[in-house]
């Protein structure tokens, strides 16, 4: 479907009421963006990267038109019995579990709390990394000082313990928005970190010395001159911390830390683990949600480091 | 004063700093987001009429004058939770009846140095191996395999890495016939009592149980080391000074040790450092595959059974542990960076 480009600009007029002048500024920034998707897609890393979370994506959207079976369906033979611990057969290229259910559909269905608790997550540490770095590096003094002792403090503690400990007594038993606040809490140290040094670098700049000169106030230079500069940096660590956030998740649903009946590829392999499957051989029962598991997280890093490497100035120079 | 020393003591006061800001947190973490009472009472192991044992025992209580047991209030459960903190007064485990915190920690601890030692040992040398081939090589084939190798490895969740280390190398009916088979820890003869320093006969079969654990914890932190000592000396060796030594016609392998490693190894230690963090979580998963009694291992145990004092001691373990380890990581950096003068 091809819009012309003027009807979209009639509509957003009439819509909200867009000035020529914001009109030119939103068509700047869709260019930019498909600049940048251009140059992601074309990125050696990148392109491999966004192939293999498209890919992803859609299995998670398009699951329910799948023709496999209902996750949660059990198979049963003619007595009625479950067919549990089946091996992999056309019927169930995955094999079935420890309740006669298809791993195929499991491990699809599972992408879907899987790739979700990874999205709102690392949009709640995305959002608190900001404003931590945001303020930290441009006030300075000792909200700096404050701020950056509890980052370290964080980040000393023992991941896993926290997670586990916080999760436990935030919720007591853990629902899925449990975990995404968890995990959201426990991750924006390192987006802090690189916004907080990015902030101290163009605080510096001329730009931001004219602004003050002409007697911008401080949340105006916050918002216009420093948000923007930092903004492409924030927005290649967000990608890289949903990797991180995924991986959490699934180490805790691996633990057996998550509610029965919610569905991810760590609660897939905690089911695995708690029959035994490493140990009586039911590779497909371990290898495909794992696999799974490996190949979003590396397609997440290889697209956090390829949107760093086109959005940072830095390394663009070289 | 000189630059250097401020340098230090300033990061000497934020190690202090964040140390203390561990143990309270620990505190609040426990203390201030549920009750432990009322969390210890949904613990199918704790029987009704320990509780004020138990409310005396974690410091949520104390008796008065007259030996009666009376509900101690935040502040003052805080206070009595940081005396006890520094005077040595780990308390009892709840789980493990009458033992001491310290009786639980120190044996799992000295068996999860133990893994975490001989891992990184092997991490350590393979990575910095692995990642100086590939920097020497740079843009060859062993060094797109390398990093290829290292980028898979290098997201890899320790549970499913030690899960697959198990599938393949224990059963010998299920394995590849041509690899060794090694006995899975989750049939460790319990018996016996395998995790027992004392018992000479036992070490050896120990030792035997310790090769997969600590071979897949090196697997996958050996991934981190190798792309980071190959960054750090392609950085190195497009400096000028080695661009000179070239010039001169030094062998490459002259220049590589007397003028690429003396400068690429400094990140290093920083990274490994900071790895510290990294590696305990690695082990507390590869410990929980395996049934190895490791600190890992104890901390599961522990909040699976709510065992208050055996998790508040474990986690300002690690806490502490890890910002010794960075504290000692600078001062080192300083010790051997010459370039460094002020951070």
């Amino acid at each position: 479907m091809a819009f012309p480009s003027g009807s979209v600009s009639y509509w957003l007029r009439r819509r909200f009421g867009i000035s020529e002048v914001r009109r030119e500024k939103f068509v700047l920034t869709m260019n930019r963006l498909k600049e940048i998707t251009n140059s992601v897609v074309h990125h050696r890393m990148g392109g491999i990267g966004f192939a293999i979370l498209g890919f992803f994506v859609t299995m998670a959207f398009i699951a329910p038109f799948l023709p496999i079976p209902p996750p949660e369906h059990s198979f049963l033979d003619s007595q009625g019995n479950q067919l549990q611990y089946l091996q992999p057969s056309w019927e169930h290229p995955f094999g079935t579990d420890q309740m006669g259910r298809d791993i195929l559909s499991r491990v699809i269905w599972g992408s879907r709390v899987s790739l979700l608790v990874g999205f709102l997550a690392s949009v709640i540490a995305g959002v608190l990394g900001t404003a931590v770095g945001l303020v930290s590096g441009f006030s300075g003094g000792w909200h700096d000082e404050v701020l950056m002792r509890i980052n370290d403090i964080l980040l000393s503690l023992p991941w896993l313990a926290l997670l586990i400990v916080l999760a436990q007594i935030l919720g007591g038993h853990l629902s899925l928005d449990v975990i995404i606040l968890t995990i959201g809490l426990t991750s924006w140290n390192f987006t802090a970190r690189v916004v907080r040094a990015q902030v101290l670098t163009v605080k510096e700049r001329v730009f931001v010395e004219r602004a003050k000169a002409s007697g911008a106030s401080n949340a105006t230079i916050l918002r216009k001159h420093i948000f923007p500069n930092v903004f492409p940096l924030v927005f290649a660590n967000t990608i890289l911390t949903v990797a991180v956030a995924i991986l959490s998740e699934a180490t805790l649903a691996f633990l057996g830390k998550v509610d029965v009946g919610t569905l991810s590829w760590g609660v897939v392999l905690h089911e695995a683990e708690a029959s035994g499957a490493a140990l009586n051989g039911w590779w497909a029962w371990i290898v495909m949600p794992g696999l799974s598991l490996v190949i979003v997280i590396l397609g997440f890093s290889l697209l956090g480091y390829a949107l760093d490497e086109i959005l940072n100035p830095k390394l663009r120079e070289r | 004063m000189t630059e250097i020393q401020r340098m230090v003591l300033r990061r000497l006061r934020n190690a202090l700093i964040t140390i203390f800001g561990i143990i309270v947190l620990n505190f609040f973490l426990i203390n201030v987001m549920g009750d432990p009472l009322t969390l210890i009472g949904h613990s199918p192991r704790t029987s009704p009429d320990v509780t004020d044992n138990t409310c005396l025992r974690l410091g949520l209580c104390a008796r008065d004058i007259n030996g009666k047991v009376y509900e101690l209030d935040l502040f003052q459960r805080f206070l009595a939770y940081m005396k006890d903190f520094f005077t040595g007064n780990m308390g009892t485990s709840f789980h493990w009846q009458n033992t001491a915190v310290l009786d639980v920690i120190g044996p799992a601890l000295s068996w999860t140095f133990l893994l975490i030692g001989t891992s990184t040992v092997i991490t350590i040398l393979i990575g910095m191996v692995l990642g100086a081939l590939s920097a020497q090589h740079r843009g060859k084939p062993l060094d797109l395999a390398t990093t290829g190798f290292s980028l898979f490895f290098y997201g890899m969740p320790f549970f499913w890495l030690a899960l697959m280390m198990q599938l393949s190398f224990t059963k010998p009916e299920f394995n590849l016939h041509w690899w060794p088979v090694f006995p899975s820890s989750q049939e460790y003869d319990f018996s016996i009592a395998i995790f027992d320093w004392t018992n000479p006969s036992n070490i050896a079969s120990a030792l035997y149980h310790l090769i997969l654990p600590a071979a897949t914890l090196a697997l996958g932190t050996v991934a981190g080391v190798s792309l980071v000592m190959r960054n750090s000396l392609i950085d190195v060796m497009t400096e000028d000074y080695v661009v000179t030594a070239r010039a001169k016609g030094l062998a490459e392998r002259i220049i590589l040790r007397r003028h690429v490693l003396p400068n690429g190894l400094p990140p290093m230690v920083t990274l490994i450092a900071l790895d510290m963090a990294f590696i305990f979580g690695g082990a507390y998963q590869v410990e929980y595959v395996f049934s190895y009694r490791g600190i890992g291992w104890v901390t599961i145990e522990a909040i699976n059974n709510y065992d208050f004092p055996v998790l508040q001691f474990v986690v300002v373990i690690g806490g502490i542990a890890v910002v010794i380890a960075n504290f000692l990581a600078d001062l080192i950096l300083i010790k051997i960076d010459p370039r460094i003068k002020v951070a």
